[in-house]
């Protein structure tokens, strides 16, 4: 029967901050399929339920204040009403504060699509007129609590209802000013909505085209281009403003009435125990420390816990291979073959292993302090230093976990409020300087450097780092990459206790996108290095024959300058498996006693132009694929790669030519 | 001379009404989308470390946060404002509105005459209290910032 079940569309929408994200997880479990939206850097969530002779299909909106769009995350929810308009409106509002839900909710109900309002009562005590809320919408309103699952049966039933009669009785008509009303009564005669849009009211249509001619018009394919701006110019001549805030004005008058008599209150009152907890946590003086301290244990927990696990798994991963070797299938296999099963293929399924436990707990705790309120917090205290980058206060927290692993920090810039904070952060990203990185760094500047100056050098990196990532910021800024900034207005939601389902369902999705999206391209990046460093075949591995060892001498006129030899040049390349494996692979290539080697061929101010270098160029293949998964773009993370291996050259270059003038060796 | 304006307006405790949107199209778009719209009463909760980022409640109920310069642009006119607020004038006469303080502190204030309602008139401000005249009882009180910073004053309009 399943297989025959007829699949019903059902669109959950709302403004951000309501309590969507766990009412889509109850409704949907973890059956659910996460993605992009097409071309952006916005995570798309479709979900399936059964309901009766029914297989639900519930897609989870990106929260927006309105259709006619601001943010990437409103365009995405604008064209999808009126390319691909649901069968049914899964709209949920905040009881605790109605009037700046419904604003929305009246937007939707006045499409004329058949639509469920779920009311979620995060505060038990509220008290609401659910009848008369209904009846002023025109469409069924249930109380539900998506925290402990109260109303969801009556909500699932109310939605059946709806999809056996899909018609709607009643569509709610908000007054508007005469001029405006009168041409969305003329235009509405001329729109005969065809196709998917049948369903839609045609007023709803006229409004959608006077608010924001340009994309709706190309989507509605009225024609009636002219005959728009012309209503358009005489509206907005008439009311002084554009259309969409004589729209939201109408809109938040009808809303403000409705909450007077749904809730017979004219406003909230104030939420004590968030106040309570923010006059010590947003505290004039103790506000920054006391964000600092979260940040390391954040950082702690997130490292300090995963790194042993790391090394946990990448042993028993060893263990594994021993075992592998010794079966006869294998052993069979001729000497490349079984090189291409252990070095190639192999060792990049263990690279994407070992990044399992730090991405796992990276969204334990970062769910935590996303659901918990506090992350709003952070980028509130953090905002007037990020904002001269142009960023949100919340990509701090990216940048600052990025010196664990860039790998989970590029995953999570998904938290982020916009486009383009995300795809400034996911380039800033690479320029941290991430444990792995530090490994290269304590080595080699243990062998060339005395102990006193060793520390001091790692000190001067963990400056360039910093000044590296301000600096492009300032560039990117400038070039405007990723677009315009945003507006920044924020909400800062009260404190909630963050669902264990929620974090671990958000954990699970983390993972397995991880392995779906980015898994694939880290091991080809693997296999790939495999390939240039161990063949034309029978040479030795990574020696000078191989096509890495050509390739490295081939890029000697680039890397002489920088007084990098083409051995160095082959280690790079290995480095893009994985920063770990740098010295081992400078271990094989030389030969020998590492220490020595490295103090006999590499001066220190060569080895300085190396991990300055090494800093600043493409971290590992596997952040390569997280900022393509994360930015849905060849184009953003091939810029990445460039701008990365452009800014180490341009270092290592004046590094190493300042250095020899200054008569360093 | 606008910029003192402007400071008084961005202190924590201010609750003012919101006259315009701003002349920045998107961000007036985005407010009003929020239900952040002319007539609101906004309150001013809290300003961010490095200054420049204020949070505010809406209507009572939602925060946001947002930068003050675009608070500026909502060209808020002042309703009430806590009696720390500096360049307040020293010869007009404002009306104690409400005492933000706990139980303890309004009875305090209770026995030195301080109660929501009452008429008063700064007469200093340069020592390190406050010292406030109360109209209509012909006395002056001395007050510490700490106890100023909870009592909610309003103008009267003339």
């Amino acid at each position: 029967m399943p297989e025959q079940a007829e699949k019903i569309t059902v669109a959950l929408s709302s403004i951000p901050n309501t309590g969507k994200t766990t009412l889509f997880n109850r409704l949907t479990g973890a059956g659910q399929n996460t993605g992009n939206w097409p071309g952006v850097s916005v995570e798309k969530k479709i979900g399936n339920f059964p309901l009766g002779e029914y297989e639900i299909s519930l897609v989870d909106l990106p929260g927006a204040y309105a259709l006619s769009p601001v943010t990437e995350e409103e365009k995405i929810v604008r064209s999808y009403f009126l390319k691909t308009p649901p069968a049914v409106i899964l709209n949920i509002v905040d009881a605790g504060n109605l009037y700046r839900s419904l604003g929305m909710t009246l937007q939707m109900s006045t499409s004329g699509l058949p639509m469920v309002v779920a009311v979620n009562m995060i505060d038990e005590k509220s008290k609401l007129d659910i009848a008369l809320l209904s009846s002023h919408l025109g469409v069924p309103v249930i109380p539900i609590s998506a925290r402990s699952g109260r109303g969801l049966p009556e909500l699932k039933q109310a939605l059946y209802e709806v999809i056996n009669k899909s018609e709607r009785t009643h569509v709610p008509h908000i007054s508007c000013p005469p001029i405006l009303e009168k041409a969305a009564r003329e235009l509405s005669g001329k729109i005969i909505p065809g196709g998917p849009l049948e369903k839609m009211d045609s007023n709803f249509l006229a409004m959608r085209l006077l608010e924001e001619k340009t994309p709706s018009d190309a989507i509605l394919k009225t024609g009636l281009g002219n005959f728009i701006q012309l209503w358009r110019d005489r509206i907005e001549k008439s009311t002084g403003e554009t259309i969409p805030i004589t729209c939201a004005k109408c809109r938040f008058n009808a809303a403000r009435g409705l909450v007077i008599e749904v809730t017979g209150q004219k406003s909230n009152p104030p939420n004590k125990q968030t106040e309570r907890i923010d006059r010590v946590l947003l505290h004039r003086w103790f506000g920054l420390p006391l964000f600092l301290l979260i940040m390391f244990l954040l950082f702690q927990a997130v490292y300090g816990l995963g790194a042993p696990l790391q090394t946990y798994v990448g042993q028993g991963f060893d263990v594994a291979e021993s075992w592998l070797r010794l079966q006869s299938s294998i052993a069979r296999q001729s000497d490349w073959m079984q090189s291409f099963l252990f070095d190639g293929l192999w060792q990049g399924l263990g690279v994407v292993i070992s990044f399992f436990p730090i991405i796992a707990l990276f969204f334990i705790f970062m769910s935590l302090i996303e659901a918990s309120g506090y992350m709003a917090r952070a980028a509130f205290l953090m905002d007037n230093l990020m904002h001269r980058l142009d960023l949100d206060g919340k990509a701090f927290i990216n940048l600052l976990l990025g010196y664990g692993c860039n790998v989970p920090a590029i995953m999570g810039t998904r938290i982020l409020s916009s486009h383009h904070s995300r795809v400034v952060t996911i380039l800033l990203i690479p320029f941290t300087i991430c444990t792995a990185r530090l490994q290269v760094f304590v080595f080699l500047s243990t062998i060339l450097f005395s102990t006193a100056v060793a520390p001091l050098i790692l000190f001067a990196l963990y400056l360039g780092s910093f000044i590296v990532i301000v600096l492009t910021g300032f560039l990117l800024k400038i070039l405007h990459i990723g677009g315009r900034p945003e507006p920044f207005i924020m909400e800062i939601p009260p404190y909630r206790m963050p669902t264990l389902t929620n974090v671990a369902l958000r954990t699970w999705q983390e993972l397995k996108d991880f392995l779906y999206r980015a898994a694939p391209l880290i091991i080809a990046g693997v296999v790939l290095v495999w390939f240039l460093t161990h063949f034309p075949a029978n040479v030795p591995a990574a020696g000078a024959e191989t096509w890495a060892g050509r390739l490295g001498h081939l890029f000697s006129p680039l890397f002489h300058p920088l007084g990098i030899h083409w051995q160095e040049t082959v280690a790079l390349l290995f480095g893009l498996i994985a920063k770990e494996i740098v010295v081992g692979a400078m271990a094989v290539i030389y030969g020998g006693d590492l220490s020595n080697q490295v103090f006999q061929h590499i001066s220190p101010l060569q080895g300085l132009s190396f991990m300055v270098f090494t800093l600043f160029y493409t971290p590992c293949v596997a952040t390569i694929a997280a900022i393509k998964a994360e930015s849905g773009s060849w184009k953003i993370t091939l810029f990445s790669l460039i701008l990365g291996l452009v800014i180490a050259w341009l270092a290592s270059l004046v590094l190493y030519q300042t250095g020899l003038v200054l008569g360093f060796r | 001379m606008k910029q003192t304006k402007e400071h008084f307006k961005q202190n924590p405790g201010v609750e003012c009404i919101i006259q315009s949107l701003g002349a920045d199209e998107k961000t007036a778009q985005r407010l009003a989308q929020m239900g952040v719209l002319p007539g609101v009463t906004l309150q001013i909760l809290r300003i961010a470390p490095f200054g420049a980022t204020v949070e505010v409640s809406v209507g009572g109920g939602q925060s946001f946060a947002l930068r003050k310069d675009e608070l500026t642009a909502l060209n808020c006119r002042i309703v009430a404002m806590p009696l720390t607020c500096p360049d307040l004038h020293p010869e007009i006469a404002y009306r104690i509105r409400s005492l933000s303080g706990g139980k303890k502190f309004q009875q305090r204030m209770e026995t030195q005459g301080i109660h929501p309602g009452l008429f008063i008139k700064i007469t200093n401000t340069t020592m390190p209290g406050i010292v406030l005249q109360l109209i209509d009882q012909k006395k002056t009180v001395t007050l510490g910032r700490g106890e100023a910073e909870k009592i909610i004053i309003e103008v009267i309009d003339a």
